[in-house]
């Protein structure tokens, strides 16, 4: 991956924050959903995750992980995976959503 | 299988249970029915069946035909044969209702309209039973929630078999004539099935998936979930199977439901017990107003387990059964079923509305669909309401128990004027309200 492969992921997984997770109201990329981002001469491959494998809003987040990193720049394709291996887990969410969900320190 | 679509006719079902909810209401502060007549007359029949089929039979069969698919990540068998299934249930319970009006002396109508609502109503759950049984059966082994909404369904069909017995009965059919004491036995069965084992298991194994979901807490203890799924199945084996067979053999009935109601209690005990659990364990500390109602709907639970406890103990049952009735209706399932739909309502109109678009612009979140400080004087006039309503019931206080209804039809206005705000999306600031591309939702139908 060159340097402006790694400027690019960044520009990708900033994009993504458009996209929320409707229940929890915050950011896939800070709530842990976004396992992976990489480029590969100009075609993005990301691999994400859902709380939940049946969960309505599943779909239109891939989708709209697809839509946003499109926008990016550079970007010339994108390839998004969403997997359940491993499972999303309330500890992969960033401290910031934590305090916001009112996580407590003892858990 | 990634995600589940939208089930169309899902806001439809809750529209048309919140209408039901609210006749029955009103009956009620009009003083139709129970307490100021007999709890087995035709006036109290048409009130309690108005709440069991017309508003919690229909609200639960919509959430279901939403959230089985999410139990089990499958979709769901037959979306087309919802509307059909709704038609009936509707239907059904209008033409039973009438039967119900015609044996209570209030209108003219022929003595077989029971039996033909009956059939209607049958038609209809068969549909559904159906439906979410084929979708659970393509997901087996299934996960525990799962298995209770199956267990659900099958006391769902129980509870119709009797009922279409109970309707040839009072029909004066020549065929229900061979059972003349169908009634009296056979209706604290055809109660238990419906309210026990329908209503309350299925949604005991929805909102273990859901509260967890709601409040990210860990998966609930096994063993104590394993204890509250056996006592329950327990519970409905002996109350419906031992009961049919006591019927058959006309005698040890109340033995059949003294131990069904040993069962239960040990199975809501573990329930309660595994839910306290999940919410101290629970991540998400700040909860929203539908999980922190939803808890206090349970709170309603435990008081009905105990309750009954104590009246069996002292011998006061009988003259207790229809005040613990209205808690298991209303404290309990209606208070939970709305402070789900609280949350259900705007999720779904959230997922219409802004999904198509995620991506591409921001988009509000499914909290700014809603006013929770606006809306929690209606949950908390609902539930006082409820609970006073209980209690001028066991003190035998007719125009106080129609008092405190009329608290609790004022809450299910106030509440359902919340959810239609939700579908206009009234309560979203702009700019985000409608990015582009975005499409305001129909009030009653999900586009899918």
């Amino acid at each position: 991956m060159t340097i402006n492969d790694d400027d690019l992921v960044a520009q990708i997984r900033q994009a993504l924050k458009v996209v929320i997770d409707p229940e929890l109201g915050h950011n896939i990329v800070d709530l842990g959903f976004v396992y992976d981002v990489s480029i590969d001469d100009g075609a993005a491959h990301i691999t994400m995750t859902a709380t939940t494998p049946g969960c309505p809003a599943a779909s239109f987040l891939k989708e709209g992980v697809a839509n946003s990193a499109c926008l990016v720049p550079g970007v010339e394709s994108v390839d998004v995976t969403m997997t359940f291996e491993p499972p999303w887990q309330p500890w992969m969410i960033s401290p910031g959503v934590k305090a916001s969900l009112g996580f407590a320190e003892v858990n | 299988m990634i995600g589940t679509s939208l089930c169309k006719w899902v806001i439809s079902y809750f529209a048309v249970a919140i209408v039901w909810l609210l006749l029955a209401e009103v009956l009620v502060v009009a003083g139709f029915g129970f307490p100021n007549h007999d709890i087995g007359g035709p006036d109290t029949l048409v009130i309690v069946h108005m709440v069991s089929i017309g508003w919690l039979s229909t609200v639960l069969c919509g959430a279901l035909f939403q959230f089985v698919p999410v139990l089990v990540a499958r979709p769901l068998y037959a979306e087309r044969w919802t509307l059909p299934a709704l038609a009936l249930l509707t239907f059904g319970l209008t033409i039973l209702l009438a039967g119900f009006l015609t044996l209570g002396g209030h209108f003219d109508g022929p003595p077989r309209l029971l039996p033909v609502g009956a059939s209607l109503l049958i038609a209809g759950f068969a549909l559904v039973v159906a439906n979410l049984g084929m979708t659970l059966w393509s997901a087996r082994p299934l996960p525990r929630p799962a298995r209770f909404v199956a267990a659900g369904l099958a006391c769902i069909c129980v509870t119709a078999a009797f009922g279409g017995m109970f309707s040839l009965v009072l029909s004066g059919a020549a065929i229900g004539a061979q059972w003349p004491d169908l009634l009296v036995s056979g209706v604290p069965i055809h109660a238990i099935a419906g309210l026990g084992g329908w209503l309350t298991f299925t949604a005991m194994g929805v909102s273990y998936r859901l509260l967890a979901m709601f409040m990210l807490a860990p998966d609930g203890d096994a063993r104590l979930g394993r204890l509250a799924w056996l006592a329950g199945v327990a519970a409905l084996a002996v109350g419906a199977v031992g009961g049919v067979l006591a019927l058959w053999r006309a005698t040890g009935v109340n033995l059949a439901l003294l131990l069904a109601g040993a069962a239960a209690l040990l199975s809501l005990i573990a329930y309660g017990r595994d839910v306290l659990g999940l919410y101290r364990a629970r991540k998400r500390r700040a909860l929203e107003l539908n999980t922190r109602m939803s808890l206090v709907a349970l709170a309603s639970l435990v008081a009905v387990a105990i309750l009954s406890a104590a009246f069996v103990a002292t011998g006061s049952l009988p003259s207790h059964v229809g005040a613990l009735a209205f808690l298991v209706a209303f404290g309990w399932l209606t208070g939970l079923v709305l402070a789900n739909l609280y949350k259900i309502v705007p999720f779904l109109t959230w997922l219409e509305t802004y999904g198509p678009v995620m991506g591409r612009v921001p988009t509000p979140r499914v909290q700014d669909l809603v006013d929770e400080r606006r809306t929690l004087k209606w949950f908390v006039l609902f539930f006082a309401g409820s609970w006073a309503a209980t209690l001028m019931l066991l003190v035998d206080a007719a125009l106080g128990f129609r008092v405190a209804v009329a608290v609790v039809t004022l809450a299910t206005l106030g509440l359902g004027e919340e959810l239609i705000r939700a579908r206009r999306l009234a309560d979203v600031a702009e700019p985000l309200r409608l990015p582009t591309g975005a499409v305001v939702p129909h009030l009653l139908v999900l586009r899918n």
